[in-house]
């Protein structure tokens, strides 16, 4: 079979819509994209993450299709209040746009319109984190993505409702590619909550390939959701690269409940003094599915602290990644990085690559990482067996448990109730029938 | 209640239970004594149905049923009890929502509705109050960093929901200071009526003192090599283990 080559997925591009990328920038992509192939299992960061699969499919451009209002209420991922921006095959659905905090806080629309009617803010920070350095696909979407969503929180603003984005792909039984670029810029002292979830309204394949630029301004507070249900052959490429100015605290939350194979690079930059990190994950696997979260924790400046805490639940014959890198640099004294990441194996064809990876080029810093793989406790269930609850019932609350230790670090509570509650409904699901078979299952 | 047959149960192929014969009866209690190493927690464990444990001979009948036909969660809901001489830790899960799910997997079993919330929640008042089982500790996880002593006056609380026909206590009482202990007998005396019945696995008099039993066994080497009355345990506090040991051996001989 012939796999899909770099060339290809510019050709895919290139011929439609305008490209965001001011021109200077899209040659600076354009020239990574010829110098740099497509990832492979000889890279250092994809050892374990072999993109084959995702390549074996001849992917087109996904087209703009009309959604319906109901559709989307379907997926209430944030609650009945929340500012919403929809997204379909990474086109914007303005007529789905809903916002409901106070509009001279805050900016947030698509960006293509904020490219123009906000150009300042745009100059300023697009591709300002060089994302596009990232991979082949990030590069690919600095040249080419079309749209995305646009956060900007002005000064000293609070959002009080989630700030939510939802981009869903629809193929109507074609292969269908598709990119989503953004940008969220929280200003000086603000504050808000945000997230981003990804669904499939049909069970075709998929390529999605995000790219998020997310600025964390001095003594601001941002919580960044996400939320991947998309269906059992979806893959998706999403790349996430953070600055953060001194006093800055930003939380971050991924929850990985569906798809084929997933992918999330989490790179952040600790570019100021007093920062605050926090790095939750969730991962759950099952039948071939392939999720790898790889997080590059750069410490440039000291006296910051970082908290890394993954979970992951694998059953059948998933196999999931943890990639954790933790770089202090010379004069990042007084650096306090932490990293746990613990899985759990339902089958014993589940596999976990779980790979701390601390650089250290200071003394000065206090670093703790740990990692476990493991079975369910087997005495726990007997216990719980022994007070007359079954087997399947015990299971589920250990391993409800187990991942709501994770859940629980969610700070929206409707995102937090609508994850458990995702939960609970897979743990009650078959063992070898999950969520994600049946389309639109990853739903409220 | 339980009748015990010539069993023999293995472990890593190892024989532990070299031929049991016990009879329990409604509304006894029985305690059974033994030196460190002598298959007491391998008999409850095979009774409580823990899987590591091969049952190589002999049958157990608990109510007229086959034990063994039955999965450890079915002898529970049948009202069987074990309270663990070495209790577990659930992390996350919360002591009031284990004995909710517990209690709710009961009823089930019996065919019994569902308790509604206030139903529960007078339950729960009245048996903590029942084995003085402090409140604090109830939306904690279970077991998960408690003392020694909390964890087995966790364990009596969840014997006193479950309100079981036949519990086997498993050293519940080492380790406790004289006040839990107390507590701990209290509990089980307060529970005990002439339906149901207790096998209480002790070293010590001073538990006996406070749970009088009907029988007193002992254990050595996997067989129960003596039985008597209450005396017998006042008797092997006294004296030890070393003459019953003598006594198996001349048999032996
Ligand atoms: N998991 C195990 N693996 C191997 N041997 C065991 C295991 N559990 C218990 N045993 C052995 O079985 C014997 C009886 O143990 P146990 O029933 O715990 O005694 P008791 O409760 O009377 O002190 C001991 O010799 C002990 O070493
Ligand atoms: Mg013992």
């Amino acid at each position: 079979m012939k796999l899909l080559t770099k060339d290809d997925f510019i050709n895919i591009h290139k011929k439609n819509g305008e490209a965001l990328a001011p021109e200077k920038i899209k040659e600076i992509a354009c020239d990574f994209l010829q110098k740099n192939d497509l990832p492979t299992t000889k890279d250092e960061n994809w050892k374990k993450t072999d993109i084959k699969r995702i390549l074996k499919h001849r992917f087109e451009y996904g087209k703009k299709i009309d959604l319906d209002k109901f559709v989307v209420s379907m997926y209430n991922v944030s609650g009945t209040y929340a500012n919403v921006l929809v997204f379909v095959n990474g086109h914007f659905c303005e007529d789905l746009t809903k916002i409901t905090d106070e509009q001279h806080i805050f900016v947030f629309k698509n960006i293509a319109k904020a490219k123009t009617e906000n150009h300042e803010i745009f100059d300023k920070y697009f591709n300002k984190s060089d994302i596009h350095n990232e991979h082949y696909f990030s590069a690919l979407n600095t040249a080419y993505a079309e749209d995305g969503a646009f956060i900007y929180i002005k000064q000293n603003s609070v959002i009080e409702n989630p700030i939510h984005v939802y981009n869903f792909v629809d193929g109507d039984n074609r292969k269908i590619t598709s990119m989503l670029r953004n940008l969220i810029v929280a200003q000086k002292g603000s504050k808000a909550h945000v997230i981003f979830s990804y669904h499939s309204l049909s069970e075709d394949y998929f390529l999605t390939n995000v790219a998020t630029e997310i600025f964390v301004e001095q003594n601001a507070y941002l919580d960044f959701n996400t939320f991947q249900g998309e269906g059992d052959d979806a893959f998706q490429i999403n790349n996430t690269r953070v600055h953060q100015k001194k006093d800055s605290r930003f939380y971050s939350q991924t929850i990985t409940m569906c798809g084929n194979i997933v992918r999330n690079d989490l790179n952040i930059n600790i570019d100021g003094e007093n920062c605050y990190t926090e790095l939750n994950g969730l991962y759950f696997p099952d039948r071939e599915q392939h999720f790898d979260n790889t997080i590059n924790m750069n410490h440039k400046v000291g006296h910051s602290l970082s908290n890394q805490f993954y979970r992951g639940v694998l059953e059948n014959n998933a196999t999931a990644v943890f990639y954790g890198n933790v770089n202090i640099f010379k004069d990042a004294v007084k650096t306090e990085v932490h990293q746990k990441n613990n899985n759990i194996l339902l089958s014993k064809h589940a596999k976990i690559h779980s790979k701390p990876h601390l650089i250290i080029h200071n003394d000065d810093v206090i670093a703790s990482h740990g990692s476990t793989v493991g079975q369910l406790d087997k005495e726990a269930l007997f216990y719980m067996q022994s007070r007359g609850i079954g087997q399947k019932k015990a299971r589920t609350l250990l391993l409800t448990a187990f991942a709501n230790e994770v859940i629980d670090k969610i700070q929206v509570p409707q995102f937090h109730f609508y994850t458990k509650f995702l939960l609970e409904k897979r743990m009650k699901g078959d063992k070898t029938d999950g969520m994600c078979s049946n389309m639109g299952a990853c739903r409220g | 209640m339980l009748k015990i047959r010539n069993l023999h149960a293995t472990i890593e192929n190892k024989e532990i239970l070299r031929g049991i014969n016990l009879d329990i009866n409604h509304g006894e209690v029985h305690a059974i004594m033994g030196p460190n190493g002598s298959g007491k927690s391998t008999l409850s464990a095979v009774l409580a149905g823990r899987e590591i444990y091969k049952v190589t001979k002999g049958e157990v009948l608990f109510d007229g049923k086959n034990l063994f036909d039955l999965s450890p969660e079915e002898r529970a809901r049948e009202g069987l009890f074990l309270a663990f001489q070495y209790p577990v830790e659930i992390p996350g899960v919360s002591i009031v929502n284990f004995l909710k799910t517990a209690l709710e997997e009961k009823r089930k079993h019996l065919g019994l509705e569902p308790m509604s919330p206030s139903e529960f929640l007078k339950m729960m008042r009245e048996k903590k109050e029942l084995v003085e089982f402090d409140s604090k500790l109830e939306n904690r996880a279970v077991n998960a960093g408690f003392s020694g002593g909390e964890k087995k006056k966790n364990e009596i609380l969840q014997m006193a929901f479950l309100d079981p026909k036949l519990a086997i206590l498993d050293e519940t009482d080492s380790g406790l200071d004289i006040d839990a202990l107390r507590i701990v007998a209290n509990g089980v005396n307060k529970l005990k009526n002439e339906n149901n019945s207790f096998v209480v696995i002790t070293h010590y008099q001073r538990l006996l003192d406070y749970i009088v039993p009907d029988f007193v066994h002992v254990v050595f080497n996997g067989r129960i090599v003596k039985s008597g009355d209450k005396n017998l345990a006042l008797e092997l506090e006294e004296k030890g283990y070393d003459w019953i040991k003598k006594e198996v051996d001349e048999l032996n001989n």
